[in-house]
């Protein structure tokens, strides 16, 4: 009554052509499953933005004297609220040139 | 290392000498990850000769560790840090924080409920 | 008034048979003041039966401002102010799944409105837009970007989701139609479509004899690429490939290619 363990895999390996699957009824370990396995290289390499032409690189591109002059509203900003600063008289200290003038306690060390 | 830096550099997000070397990790992988692949999948079949798995096992061995795919760390691209870097934003928390409580990141918004 | 009316028309014209193609009666319809019925949406619930009016005489002059008050909108027209229509499927066999999806419901609903009236008028019958459940992702993030770990501050992401069936199309119909919503696409909403064809057995040489009969269709256009035999050698275009100029500008995505020696 049983069928023949020939005829069961005469019959898997006609449904693994049909089908394209793997005929492998012992089960050996033929490492298929590392074929299988897609290939991330790509989006991994896709992680960091690509450089794009900003601004910055159009100002540098066509500055100069007969160049054209693109306004940068945030520099603008800056400057405006700067000159503020510096009238209230809240502005950058001056530069020290020496080592004498760069010391913070003057006087007599105990 | 500096065979396989570009000469030119290609990003357009917060430039840091660790994010140089994690982008040019992943340049290496893509490449040779067919290569690696083939690799393993010699070592992995029994059906070939030990030897060939063997120089198989040897040779993936001594390839480069850029061509490494856990090499390759995810970091922040508005900071280059490489700790606490969520997934979905590229972004450390704290970046990822201050960007959507001003609206740049499309659909966040502060969970109430 | 004048919605109610509109509203009465829908009803007529709302027949289960596929084949009419708008099939308006004639009956007098006073005209549509596009501001007037903007207030009210198409998509609301509220219906009534009211008897049709008949067609009273024209008083205006065809040269006078006030004839176009008096003149319809082309039937066209005045279906978009009221729900789309929808095509009947016989065989209930589906052939395309749309769903679409965007962080906020009011784009989302105008789009999926906007691809079931294409999909009427390419004779699709079209099922939906059916609601599937919210994505909803949540993120908690520390306040500080140092320690003080005990204070931080929740995040979410809505993707809200509409599905749009297509039973029983045509695969090149669907394809069109397809074509049409990527072509006229909305801003914030993103597509996935699923297409089911159903062919007969033996597909196998039927695909063989498509990509037989296609071979030639390309020919022309290849030509026009203008890359001829000899112009240049196999070592040029491969070190043109690896050159890091234009490997950048595919974003250093794609590998090299060996030396051939």
């Amino acid at each position: 009554m049983s069928v023949p363990r020939t005829r069961l895999l005469d019959l898997m390996k006609v449904q693994c052509r049909i089908f394209s699957h793997t005929f492998n009824p012992e089960g050996l370990r033929l490492g298929n499953k590392v074929l299988r396995q897609r290939l991330k290289g790509p989006v991994l390499a896709a992680y960091y933005p690509r450089k794009i032409s900003t601004l910055k690189d159009l100002r540098k591109a066509y500055s100069g004297p007969d160049g054209f002059e693109i306004p940068n509203d945030d520099h603008d900003d800056w400057e405006e609220n700067h000159k503020i600063i510096k009238a209230r008289g809240k502005g950058a200290p001056k530069k020290k040139r020496t080592a004498e003038e760069s010391k913070k306690f003057k006087g007599k060390k105990r | 290392m500096s065979m396989f830096r570009a000469k030119k550099l290609d990003l357009g997000c917060f430039v840091n000498a660790r994010v140089i070397r994690d982008h040019t990790k992943r340049k290496v992988f893509a490449e040779h990850e067919a290569e690696r692949q083939a690799l393993r999948y010699i070592i992995r079949n029994m059906e070939l000769p030990a030897r060939t798995r063997a120089q198989a096992q040897l040779e993936l061995s001594q390839m480069h560790c850029y061509t490494r795919s856990t090499q390759i760390s995810n970091r922040c691209t508005e900071g280059g840090k490489g700790r606490g870097v969520l997934r979905d934003f590229k972004m450390t928390r704290f970046n990822f924080r201050l960007n959507a409580l001003k609206g740049l990141i499309p659909g966040v918004k502060k969970g109430i409920w | 008034m004048t919605t109610q009316i509109i509203r009465s028309l829908r009803r007529v014209t709302a027949t289960p048979i596929p084949t009419a193609s708008l099939a308006l009666t004639t009956q007098y319809t006073p005209t549509i003041s596009p501001p007037f019925l903007c207030r009210r949406m198409s998509t609301s619930p509220f219906r009534t039966e009211l008897p049709v009016v008949e067609a009273p005489p024209l008083t205006t002059e065809p040269s006078s401002p006030a004839y176009l008050n008096d003149v319809r909108l082309p039937r066209a027209v005045q279906a978009v102010y009221l729900r789309p229509l929808r095509r009947e499927a016989t065989y209930d066999v589906p052939a395309c799944d749309l769903q679409l999806r965007s962080y906020s419901i009011r784009n989302l609903e105008f789009f999926s409105d906007f691809a079931l009236r294409a999909a009427y008028y390419l004779n699709l019958p079209a099922y939906g837009p059916v609601p599937l459940p919210r994505i909803l992702e949540r993120w908690t993030v520390p306040k500080a970007h140092f320690i003080h770990k005990k204070s931080q501050e929740n995040f979410e992401r809505k993707t809200h989701r509409r599905l749009i069936q297509i039973k029983d199309g045509h695969p090149e119909t669907v394809e069109i139609w397809l074509a049409f919503l990527q072509k006229h696409a909305y801003y914030g909403i993103g597509m996935k479509a699923n297409v089911w064809n159903y062919e007969g057995l033996g597909l196998g040489a039927t695909m063989e004899k498509r990509a037989m009969d296609m071979k030639g269709d390309l020919d022309q256009r290849w030509a026009l690429l203008g890359l001829e035999k000899g112009k240049i050698s196999a070592e040029e275009a491969i070190e043109a490939i690896n050159r890091e100029s234009s490997r950048a500008q595919f974003g250093g995505k794609t590998p090299r290619l060996p030396d051939t020696e």
